[in-house]
């Protein structure tokens, strides 16, 4: 083995086999890893908040005079009102400006990124001759079980009424394309935690230890 | 005690193992197992492919060093596509940890391979923060959101940035995400107010909630993974990091199918003594 590599590579890969030491059984390299993560973090976190929101968005333009930037501050205090009960209702202001926010972002982005898009992506290929007509076979079939597997697991979660006769069998075909669709995210859950394993052994075969090319 | 019994109580380490020992041995013996490209990655290579030279396609680093394995594979294959087409290549990033890896990605492809000018052929922003509001207003006034770049210069002292003002003059956007803020904004913010053409590579966890957008049309190309980083490697016949990982997840996969049949004969027969 030639470990000819730098000392933050040391520090990278002892750090590494530290955490995965847990795999055998707790241990005190192990705890020592997860602290030193847990202080970076904290610290890493605390310096990022107050050089991209604090500092340029509060003191840099209350030090140049824009004296409106208080008002979110204010805003923000506001939110510890209801630690107290006198004041409490003052709470109000501040949510009532957050919620506004969000939801006008928000329904916009649900109606028009979502909700239309995918209700014409579902139905549209059924217009009079795209099926079998403008497309090719098997994304025809495609098509056809998209449509199927939304309506039967649209069932599924229809609970207003006892899945019974023609709504039992709905919901049943649904369950067989919510378990396809679970498999499918299992599957590529299982992917992604083998490619992270991947790149952790890779740096320590190739980074650090040197022993593969 | 019999060999189901045996192996239904066999200690979980033995299999943690066993996974360490499959992802590790293709790494000193390759196997060399194809990678079939799919379509969803052929569609963005296509997209990148039949833009104008000197488009502009905007890359978003929305990941940090956790996701790294799985997209940053994924960002330089891209940029290599993007620097041997001569388009030219717009850097940001919402996650404020992606951006020395952008920066990485940006050294190793853009500096070093293809010898690009910074400021003429690429920029870079570095980390926006703000997600929705942020791609909102960016659609709108690239020059507003983006002041001035990662090493502080200030937007108006940028050639390249001449010509780029709105989400008309970006040709694609691709967004390498792993979570919030990442593709549901860029698809819920941007694509959906400025109908640009959007792609994404995703961690493969994230990859199957994205396929619908892709059927719609409000994604040009989907990368899912590792998997889909090694395919776009293929297509800009290259073999990184992605490609070499391949044998190790296929090795894996193996077993871990094998480890399912197994736990399931193993449950099957004990239900069937009982």
């Amino acid at each position: 083995m030639l470990m000819t590599s730098g000392p933050w590579v040391w520090v990278a890969a002892l750090l590494t086999l530290a955490i995965y030491s847990f795999l055998y059984k707790d241990n005190p390299f192990y705890k020592v890893a997860e602290y030193i993560f847990v202080g970076i973090s904290a610290g890493y976190w605390a310096i990022f908040l107050w050089w991209n929101y604090a500092y340029p968005n509060l003191f840099e333009p209350l030090g140049k005079g824009k004296y409106m930037n208080i008002i979110p501050v204010v805003l923000g205090l506001m939110m510890f009102t209801q630690l107290f009960r006198r004041t409490a209702w003052l709470v109000r202001f501040p949510l009532t400006f957050v919620l506004g926010v969000s939801l006008g972002l928000q329904i916009v982005a649900a109606v028009e990124g979502d909700m239309v898009p995918q209700l014409r992506g579902t139905f549209s290929p059924f217009t009079p001759g795209a099926l079998f007509g403008t497309y090719d076979f098997w994304t025809s079939v495609g098509y056809i079980a998209l449509l199927v597997g939304v309506l039967t697991t649209l069932i599924y979660f229809f609970f207003s009424k006892e899945h019974k006769g023609i709504l039992g069998v709905g919901a049943r075909i649904g369950i067989y394309f919510l378990m396809i669709a679970f498999g499918a995210s299992f599957g590529y859950t299982v992917m992604a935690r083998i490619s992270l394993l991947f790149g952790r052994l890779h740096f320590l075969f190739v980074d650090w230890m040197h022993v593969i090319k | 005690m019999s060999v189901i019994e045996k192996l239904s109580k066999l200690d979980r380490r033995y299999v943690f193992l066993a996974v360490a020992i499959a992802v590790s041995l293709p790494m000193f013996f390759p196997l060399g197992l194809p990678v079939e490209v799919t379509a969803p990655v052929k569609q963005l290579y296509d997209v990148i492919e039949e833009l104008p030279e000197r488009s502009v396609v905007l890359i978003s680093i929305d990941y940090d060093p956790s996701g790294a394995p799985e997209l940053q594979p994924a960002t330089l294959a891209i940029l290599r596509h993007c620097f041997k087409r001569n388009l030219r290549v717009l850097v940001l990033g919402m996650w404020a940890p992606g951006v020395p890896l952008g920066m990485k990605a940006l050294d190793e492809v853009a500096v070093k391979e293809f010898n690009k000018k910074y400021g003429v052929d690429y920029v870079n922003f570095g980390y926006r923060p703000g997600g929705a509001i942020f791609l909102v207003n960016l659609g709108r006034d690239v020059h507003d959101v983006c002041r001035t770049d990662v090493y502080g210069t200030p937007v108006d002292e940028l050639p390249m940035m001449r010509d780029v003002h709105s989400a008309k003059d970006i040709a694609l956007v691709v967004t390498m995400s792993m979570g919030v803020p990442g593709s549901d904004q860029w698809i819920f913010y941007y694509q959906a107010r400025y109908r640009g053409k959007l792609a994404t590579a995703q961690t493969a966890i994230g990859a199957p909630r994205y396929y619908p957008y892709l059927q719609t049309g409000q994604l040009v190309g989907l990368i899912g993974g590792m998997k889909g980083a090694a395919e776009y490697e293929r297509l800009v016949k290259t073999r990184g990091f992605a490609s070499i990982g391949m044998d190790s997840q296929s090795a894996a996969h193996m077993l871990i199918i094998g480890l399912v049949v197994l736990g399931n004969f193993i449950f099957w027969m004990e239900k069937r003594k009982k």
